[in-house]
């Protein structure tokens, strides 16, 4: 009942955000184009460091591409319905969680529905594409519960996203001033998108258990890869979703009892 | 039955420290040094259902802390509080579907679309019927006269436009209390005496109880039947306007117009033995205040049973606007006396 009542205002919200975005169109495709050209300077960059090498620890350019194109799925996802990064200046400073207190729906859902944000989805099937042809390159067999395992592994690895980003928010509830630790932990994201065999043991600890980054690209993608399969933490990439998901939600819930208002 | 029922309300706010640097903000967020401030002081009261309550304080005082908790945005440290028979923090997703909330200064409709679409989806957010939002609409921009700003972007409102569609956004789901916080602000008198009529009017046909803050204390002579005034965090008068005029009202001043020159001397010799002050305003003028324990017309006979002859006289009494002035000035109702004396 309550899940399907969010899911009608999902509906609505985006009906506005179209209304909206029909009159900014220019601010629409400058957008798509930069979160393309985004995507693709990252390719580059993969293309570039493998004319120097043939492999990476091991890994070659069609595997970490394969792992790269995973990632752009969840993360197209998550950046659709999780527009978080001015939460705290708009939310907080400003005190527009007022507004969102005052009316009737989840405080979160509310939040991630006014922030809604489809051009992002563009990359997830840019992702799927980059996927599909690496897919090719490196001639994978095809069986046909892969399909259905991506969408789980997908959805979990759109947990940890969300989880992660959602008590990186709720931390504005608890200090006043924006902190900082934003920008940090969306460096070491960054380094979630490779194969995270080719760091140190220090960072792959840290990309694995405390900030779980690698279960958003090389663990889950890992199933597919013959060479690299690793079943184990594939699976967990499910499980990890749901603990993370559910300390967000946790950590924003325990936030908003402490929300302060801003102003007079 | 009571709409708001509070209860030794009290909320703290921890005020921190920043250290600097990144290192600092890593260090903050382990752990943090507060210094801790009381917004609001153990405040008691009740308002019945059907009743229009302002509550007025100075800036700081606490009574947007005070909303906000009754609105179910802040949850207090201490006390109790009973607000259409939630309690508001507690069941807030259903609590606010029976208030209505307007602050003054933010918005609760979305900018770049037009006023109409706001209103289409606020219906949806609280679950409106279609029929009863139709009927209820059509009421609404009726009185308030919005049918040529249906359409409109809110961004392409004046303030007086927005402040008007504020109000019908809040009350589209027919809400039984109804909270402002300073609705009126930065508005003009049209506007203004617009929106007080409409509240009146809101009060007295579907019996909405209304709590407002402000600034402008015409909106409470407009309005209130009740006045809950705030100062510090404390409650320091809650009754009737009437009363507040009655009790703390500075007394009376007379201005007496004479037909010849006059001097402070001369008036002032007229009314010797009576607790007056004279002023002179110029050659011909002078006024005369009187306590409120004097009669007026005590006065009035002293100075028209005189030799001097007089053109005009005026009465006026102290506004509200004065007395409250004089209450925020000296912190507390309890210190007039001395400043009478």
């Amino acid at each position: 009942m309550r899940i399907a009542f969010t899911l009608s205002l999902f509906r609505e919200y985006l009906a506005n955000y179209i209304k909206t975005k029909l009159t900014y169109r220019a601010d629409f495709w400058v957008e798509v184009l930069s979160d393309l050209m985004f995507s693709a300077m990252n390719l580059i960059f993969i293309f570039v460091v493998f004319t120097h090498t043939p492999s990476l620890g091991d890994w070659s350019e069609a595997e970490v591409v394969f792992v790269y194109g995973y990632f752009m799925i969840p993360y197209g996802i998550f950046s659709t319905f999780s527009n978080l990064w001015n939460f705290s200046e708009r939310y907080i400073t400003k005190g527009e969680m007022d507004r969102i207190l005052t009316r009737p729906a989840n405080s979160l859902a509310q939040v991630m529905l006014e922030n809604v944000d489809p051009p992002s989805l563009i990359g997830s099937f840019v992702g799927l594409g980059i996927m599909g042809v690496a897919w090719g390159r490196l001639g994978l067999p095809f069986h046909w519960y892969d399909p259905l395992v991506l969408i789980v592994m997908v959805l979990g690895s759109v947990l940890i996203y969300l989880g992660l980003y959602t008590a990186l928010a709720a931390i504005s509830f608890y200090s006043d001033a924006p902190t900082g630790i934003g920008p940090l932990i969306y460096n070491i994201q960054n380094y979630g998108r490779y194969p995270i065999q080719i760091y140190n043991k220090g960072i792959r600890f840290l990309l694995t258990w405390l900030l779980p980054f690698a279960f958003v690209g090389v663990y889950p993608a890992s199933f597919f890869l013959e060479r690299h399969a690793d079943r184990t933490m594939a699976w967990l990439t499910p499980v990890v979703g749901l603990i993370v998901g559910a300390i967000g939600l946790i950590v924003w819930n325990s936030g908003v009892k402490r929300y302060r208002g801003a102003g007079s | 039955m009571l709409a708001i029922d509070v209860n030794q309300l009290r909320k703290q706010f921890k005020v921190q420290k920043n250290r600097e640097g990144l290192k600092g903000a890593m260090l903050d967020l382990f752990k943090r040094e507060h210094t801790e401030v009381t917004a609001v002081k153990d405040i008691s009261f009740q308002i019945p259902q059907g009743e229009i309550c302002g509550y007025i304080g100075e800036n700081g005082a606490g009574k947007s802390t005070t909303i906000k908790m009754l609105t179910g945005i802040l949850v207090p440290t201490s006390g109790r509080i009973l607000v259409n028979g939630y309690v508001p923090y507690k069941e807030r997703e259903e609590f606010v579907r029976g208030i209505g909330v307007v602050f003054g200064q933010r918005s609760q409709l979305w900018w770049d679309i037009g006023v109409i679409e706001s209103f289409r989806l606020l219906r949806k957010v609280y679950r409106v019927d279609e029929a009863d939002f139709k009927r209820r609409l059509d009421e609404l921009v009726e009185t308030l006269q919005l049918q040529d700003l249906l359409n409109r972007p809110v961004r392409k409102l004046s303030l007086g436009q927005r402040m008007r569609c504020e109000l019908v956004a809040a009350l589209l789901h027919q809400p039984s209390i109804l909270f402002l916080d300073e609705p009126t602000i930065g508005l003009d008198i049209v506007v203004k005496t617009e929106i007080r009529e409409f509240l009146k009017r809101l009060n007295r046909d579907h019996g909405t109880t209304i709590l407002l803050t402000t600034h402008d204390l015409q909106d409470i002579e407009a309005l209130c039947s009740r006045v809950i005034m705030l100062d510090d965090g404390r409650i320091i008068y809650d009754g009737g306007l009437e009363e507040l005029k009655e009790r703390w009202g500075k007394g009376r001043e007379v201005q007496f117009q004479f037909t010849d020159p006059i001097s402070l001397d001369a008036v002032s010799s007229l009314t010797s033995g009576l607790d007056v002050r004279w002023t002179k305003e110029n050659e011909v003028t002078a006024k005369v205040w009187i306590p409120r324990e004097l009669n007026v017309s005590d006065v009035l006979s002293r100075v028209v049973g005189s030799a001097a002859e007089i053109s005009d006289i005026k009465i006026f009494e102290t506004n509200t606007d004065e007395i409250v002035r004089e209450i925020y000035r000296t912190g507390s109702p309890e210190a007039k006396e001395a400043v009478r004396g």
